[in-house]
């Protein structure tokens, strides 16, 4: 069977990011699910290619399958045939343990290594502005084996200082003295990976193995790599660069918007003109 | 037979004084004890450190009131409703509130830790970020780290002794004063039985010195003991206990009803500012008492908020409040 894909006018960016990121997620791995557009991800990934993954809520869901999307983690929609509901000891012991494959997360900035800040924007000591905080991002950045962050691109964002490293990416800081050392140096027997991949509003990065720096992997349809090179503070490496980022399927769509996300809480629809 | 725990809600906020080590039942907007952060409002409760797994919109309605000096925790905000604590941002820039960042799996290592009993907590979680630095230890910087109210330490790292598995953190358990939880029911005695996630309930409700349960329904206790396995708190664990009906809202409660999304935007909208705030409170806090403020909400309001009981979420608010 050929995949029918959508033409440019009928998806959205957010339609293209959230496939992006069902993409990321093979069948049988254990997901760790934040609130919001991830979870639409992991969901179309459960109703396409990856049907036995297990969904984790953190605020306490079990291998989730929820018939339709959450409002957010702690939603009474989320327990609804999950193999187990409990609580947050339970989502994180398992996450130490080591059962998280992967997970996806957010972030306000990113370094070149996948750094991110979740945290606050300008000095710590004296913040501009608070943001919401670590929550888990850097727990299950940590405990995962793969994690990928879901971004808005703009020019202030991707920096080659982030104002927090609130989550760990493959280059971090050893203390007390803070000089930067490969993470593999300072989680010893509890290294397990880092981040995979960044999912921008203007394509999907991904991470030296050895380096751990970032590079553009597929642009966005309509953004050249230069473009987006110019959308970063720092020297983007864009020698690696795919193509363009596939775009959604026509089933793909019809999963998001009919079955999943019908009110259009995370993903609106695309206006047909 | 134990002595009876009831209690008013005037008393329940009473019991907490200024300057408590606080703690919460919930989950961001989900379960949180509302109608006693509104009395303590009420009751210009001052200096109160809040030691959370997680903060949210209860804790963004204290700190814009002015009754919290110190946050403990990792995340503010109110979900979909409201992307940061903005009464948090505005406090922390001028300088009247502390903040002390940990992880999410830290602080409910922190309660599991306080649960047991345990000296400390310990975790692989974080290494290598910001909130390792040690010039960001915010309660040492403010000279608050006492060894008796506020732990000696932000965290300590040690070597695992047992079978090399490298470097790990060390962090304090969370010892606090009191819980203030929200749950579906509570029997004469104490027994809380919680429907849905139970988020980090039994961890907050055994590490506190006192605990106080307020429910959406006191129930016989005798009803509650003849399926213990479905029990999540020990009645010796909780101290007070009393009736609240609609005691989460605006927040959610798991089979009863949803969270109130239009009312958490209303008030994420307008209590950017302290003058904002201020204004919030006096429409929906001071001069209200519970029954004022829900009927001040008003019955169509309730009722699409109410959940379906066979789904254990409402079908008549648009998903997202939208």
């Amino acid at each position: 069977m050929t995949t029918e894909y959508a033409t440019p006018e009928e998806y959205g960016l957010a339609d293209l990011m959230c496939c992006a990121a069902a993409r990321e997620v093979q069948d049988n791995e254990v997901v760790f699910a934040g609130t919001g557009l991830p979870m639409v991800a992991i969901l179309l990934a459960q109703k396409t290619h990856a049907p036995l993954l297990k969904l984790i809520f953190e605020a306490g869901t079990l291998d989730g399958r929820p018939p339709e999307i959450p409002t957010s983690v702690g939603d009474a929609r989320c327990e609804m045939g999950a193999s187990r509901s409990s609580g947050l000891y339970d989502a994180f012991s398992i996450a130490q343990r080591g059962y998280v494959d992967l997970g996806f997360l957010g972030g306000a900035e990113v370094d070149e290594y996948g750094n991110v800040n979740t945290t606050c924007i300008g000095d710590y000591l004296n913040p501009e502005l608070r943001l919401t905080g670590s929550g888990g991002n850097p727990d299950i950045n940590s405990f995962a084996k793969r994690t990928v962050f879901i971004m808005v691109h703009e020019k202030r964002r991707f920096t080659p200082n982030v104002s927090y490293i609130t989550s760990p990416g493959w280059r971090v800081k050893k203390w007390p003295g803070g000089e930067f050392v490969h993470r593999r140096e300072l989680y010893g027997a509890t290294y397990r990976g880092g981040p995979s991949a960044v999912i921008s509003t203007a394509g999907v990065f991904r991470f030296d193995d050895v380096t751990g720096r970032i590079y553009l992997d597929t642009c966005h349809p309509g953004k050249t790599p230069e473009e987006i090179r110019d959308m970063c503070q720092f020297d983007l490496d864009i020698s690696r660069v795919n193509g363009e980022t596939l775009p959604p399927s026509r089933e793909e769509l019809r999963i998001i918007h009919e079955v999943l996300d019908p009110d259009e809480i995370f993903i609106p629809k695309v206006k047909k003109g | 037979m134990s002595i009876n725990k009831r209690i008013t809600l005037q008393q329940a906020a009473e019991i907490i004084k200024d300057g408590s080590r606080l703690t919460f039942s919930g989950f961001t907007i989900w379960r949180r004890p509302m109608a006693i952060v509104y009395e303590l409002i009420r009751q210009h409760r001052k200096n109160l450190h809040l030691i959370e797994v997680q903060g949210g919109s209860h804790s963004e309605f204290l700190i814009g009131a002015g009754c919290v000096d110190i946050w403990e925790s990792c995340w503010i905000g109110h979900e979909l409703y409201g992307k940061y604590g903005a009464n948090l941002s505005r406090k922390v820039a001028e300088k009247q509130l502390i903040v002390e960042d940990y992880t999410h799996a830290e602080m409910m290592f922190r309660f599991a830790a306080a649960a047991c009993g345990a000296a400390y907590g310990v975790t692989q979680t974080s290494l290598g970020t910001d909130l390792r630095n040690p010039e960001y230890d915010m309660l040492g910087r403010a000279g608050l780290r006492d060894g008796v109210r506020i732990p000696k330490h932000k965290y300590q790292f040690t070597e695992d002794p047992f079978f090399g598995a490298g470097p790990q953190v060390l962090i304090p358990p969370a010892k606090v004063d009191i819980a203030v939880m929200c749950v579906q029911q509570v029997g004469e005695e104490g027994t809380v039985r919680i429907n849905g996630q139970y988020y980090s309930d039994p961890e907050v409700a055994r590490a506190a010195d006192i605990t106080i349960v307020m429910a959406e329904e006191i129930v016989p206790e005798e009803y509650l003991r003849r399926n213990a396995d479905q029990n999540n708190i020990v009645s010796f664990e909780v101290d007070h206990i009393l009736e609240c009906p609609f005691g989460a809202h605006p927040t959610g409660m798991f089979g009863r009803y949803d969270v109130d999304g239009p009312f958490l935007k209303d008030f994420y909208g307008r209590t950017r500012t302290q003058e904002g705030f201020d204004d919030f409170a006096r429409e929906w806090i001071h001069g209200q008492d519970h029954m004022s403020y829900l009927e001040k909400l008003g019955w169509p309001r309730m009722l699409k908020l109410r959940a379906n009981t066979a789904l254990n979420y409402s079908v008549r608010e648009k998903k997202g409040g939208k």
